[in-house]
């Protein structure tokens, strides 16, 4: 298509100016968000269909010991983005940044992780180089004869899945959320280059004034949903907090955490945290324990991936049997006791390694 | 103060869309229209803002005519005025067309506006982008998650809540501004039949030739990303295996598994 065809407002681009595959890498100051790791495995494979491109993190202010995680992790390139403003997150000044910076190293593809303020900035960033975006995809592909990537993300609720191309326009960018995809090992061994990049953003149109941390009590002591080969998730079928306890019970006896359905979060009887779900997290463990969770496909598509999935409910016809390895049609608060004891009883496993899915 | 809110007015009800196993594309005949849930989160903490500090609420929105009636609804909460963008050269528009349009409408029918009220997503496509891209076009500053908002002189004391991060965070930011509004954190006022009644006919329409939009920035020529496919979403292959009998065997069958399965 003819530049005269194009939207006056879209700067004009040479789409082969653009190469290699960037993460924005979110912190929160002490340490990288898991899903930026995840993401930089992601870039490492699309690199590959890319003729070896170069995989780069664009992270702002963060450690020496954060660039060396995301170098040995993947990264051939970390950019370092430092400058008056950018000492505290601020969605206008982190998303001009990143822009700018983007629009120096014209890279062809762009991840950030669907954390609740990658979400915020991934669209502006992507309006400000007015290119196209595509949110919380569950698979990434390259079409080799195109160099384009489709970005593949459930729709519609989850029932349809579609495949998104932004075939004109330079950077492609996507969002993912945490969990999608594995986190790669590290390589004390890879070694990559650190750039230091200094950002001019005057915009004082916006301040930070107060944070505070909102008090919501956790269920139990036990690990985050997402970081638990078994979960055991507990929905409104339970009926009550108190069914909570039955389920904690089980879930330290498997070495395993909880989680919660939508309807159990906002019943209150579960932190939104440990939600499990469209809306929450999304889940892969080698086992997922459904209690009393029916199986709204929005809860589906954040669990869709566990290695083995089991479900206990009273009602045989609930929707989540269609996605079961093993179904138990029955009370909980009959069976969980029992299996808890037995097992107890059971010798302890040898630990195994947590398989790649 | 002059609020503008976006809304999404006429979103399919997800869970009726299909795919034509034939043709691969999106069955929508028949599929019931409704207004964009979270956009009721979002009229509501417009229509708080305008109680607490006097001035008008207007609602936009690009969708086709059926919206109106979405947009009806909104003035049955107590909007005043309501503007729908419509027209054939919008269709097929993706998130950075979409906020073109709107944020040109901004420009056109409320060029003083204070702030933009958006949801914080629509159900039909969960995106999130439209309320950050109209910023972007208007250069404007812009805040998600919002839960609430009071006014300071010439800014916007917004809290907003970061759910994965447990974290309630208080911005001060200068209007005009762009606020999204966090779905689910506000109770909204029920719509009052007789205020709807009274809007039929109220909500005004424009066309492309009323905003004088280019058509290659709008609509499906306007938009860097094109839907290359559509499929079902398939499902692993699962076991499928159900037991149902007494819970002492109930719990000795699932031991059972749990031990083959490698976790007990």
């Amino acid at each position: 298509m003819s530049q005269q065809n194009i939207c006056p407002e879209w700067p004009e681009i040479r789409r082969e100016e653009y190469r290699g595959v960037y993460v924005y890498a979110e912190h929160d100051g002490n340490s990288l968000k898991d899903v930026s790791l995840e993401l930089i495995g992601k870039a490492r494979q699309l690199a590959v269909d890319l003729d070896g491109a170069e995989v780069a993190a664009i992270i702002i202010g963060g450690t020496d010991a954060m660039a060396r995680e995301l170098v040995e992790t993947g990264a051939d390139r970390v950019i370092r983005i430092v400058g008056e403003g950018l000492e505290t997150y601020n969605p206008v000044r982190y998303s001009m940044a990143i822009a700018q910076v983007l629009d120096k190293y014209r890279p062809e593809i762009v991840l950030i992780g669907g954390t609740k303020r990658g979400r915020e900035l991934a669209a502006y960033i992507a309006n400000t180089l007015k290119t196209g975006i595509t949110a919380d995809c569950t698979e990434l592909e390259i079409d080799k004869a195109s160099r384009d990537l489709i970005a593949i993300r459930p729709t519609f609720g989850g029932n349809v899945l579609a495949g998104i191309r932004c075939p004109q326009r330079r950077p492609q960018m996507a969002s993912v959320r945490p969990g999608v995809f594995p986190k790669p090992s590290r390589d004390p061994t890879r070694r990559g280059e650190v750039i230091s990049e200094r950002v001019d953003v005057q915009d004082g149109r916006m301040r930070l004034v107060a944070v505070e941390r909102k008090v919501e009590r956790d269920v139990a002591d036990l690990p985050p949903v997402e970081k638990a080969d078994v979960v055991v998730v507990g929905g409104r079928g339970l009926g009550s907090a108190d069914g909570f306890h039955l389920l904690v019970e089980l879930a330290r006896a498997l070495n395993g955490t909880i989680g919660a359905s939508l309807m159990a979060v906002r019943a209150g009887w579960a932190p939104h945290t440990r939600q499990v779900g469209q809306t929450g997290k999304t889940i892969r463990p080698r086992v997922y324990i459904g209690v009393g969770v029916s199986g709204a496909v929005q809860h589906i598509v954040g669990m869709l991936e566990s290695k083995v999935i089991i479900a206990i409910n009273t009602d045989r016809n609930a929707p989540i049997f269609r996605y079961v390895d093993y179904g138990v049609v029955g009370d909980y608060k009959e069976i969980i006791p029992r299996l808890i004891e037995l097992v107890k009883a059971a010798p302890k496993p040898t630990p195994t390694e947590k398989q790649p899915v | 103060m002059k609020v503008v809110l976006l809304t999404k007015a006429a979103v399919p009800n997800v869970t009726a869309v299909r795919i034509d196993p034939k043709t691969g594309t999106l069955v929508r005949e028949g599929v019931p229209l409704m207004i964009n849930p979270w956009d009721r989160d979002a009229a509501e903490f417009a229509l708080r803002l305008k109680d607490r500090y006097g001035g008008t609420v207007m609602a936009l929105s690009m969708a086709p005519p059926a919206g109106k009636d979405a947009l009806e609804s909104l003035m049955g909460m107590g909007v005043d005025e309501a503007v729908l963008v419509s027209d054939r050269v919008y269709a097929g528009a993706d998130t950075l067309a979409t906020a073109y349009t709107l944020a040109k409408a901004i420009e056109k029918f409320a060029p003083d506006f204070d702030v933009v009220v958006a949801g914080e997503e629509t159900t039909d496509s969960t995106t999130a982008h439209v309320g950050a891209q109209v910023a972007s076009w208007l250069g404007i500053p812009y805040i998600y998650y919002a839960i609430d908002a009071e006014v300071n002189g010439r800014s916007l004391l917004v809290r907003r809540y970061l759910e994965d991060e447990g974290l309630i965070e208080t911005y001060e930011i200068d209007m005009p501004v762009l606020v999204s509004v966090q779905k689910g954190s506000q109770v909204p006022r029920d719509i009052s039949l007789v205020r709807k009644l009274e809007a039929k006919g109220r909500v005004k329409t424009f066309s492309n030739s009323d905003l004088g939009l280019p058509a290659e920035c709008v609509g499906l020529r306007g938009s860097p990303t094109i839907v290359a496919k559509v499929f079902e979403a398939k499902l692993p292959q699962r076991k499928g295996e159900l037991f149902e009998g007494p819970p002492d065997e109930a719990a000795r069958w699932l031991a059972a598994k749990l031990r083959e399965v490698g976790v007990v």
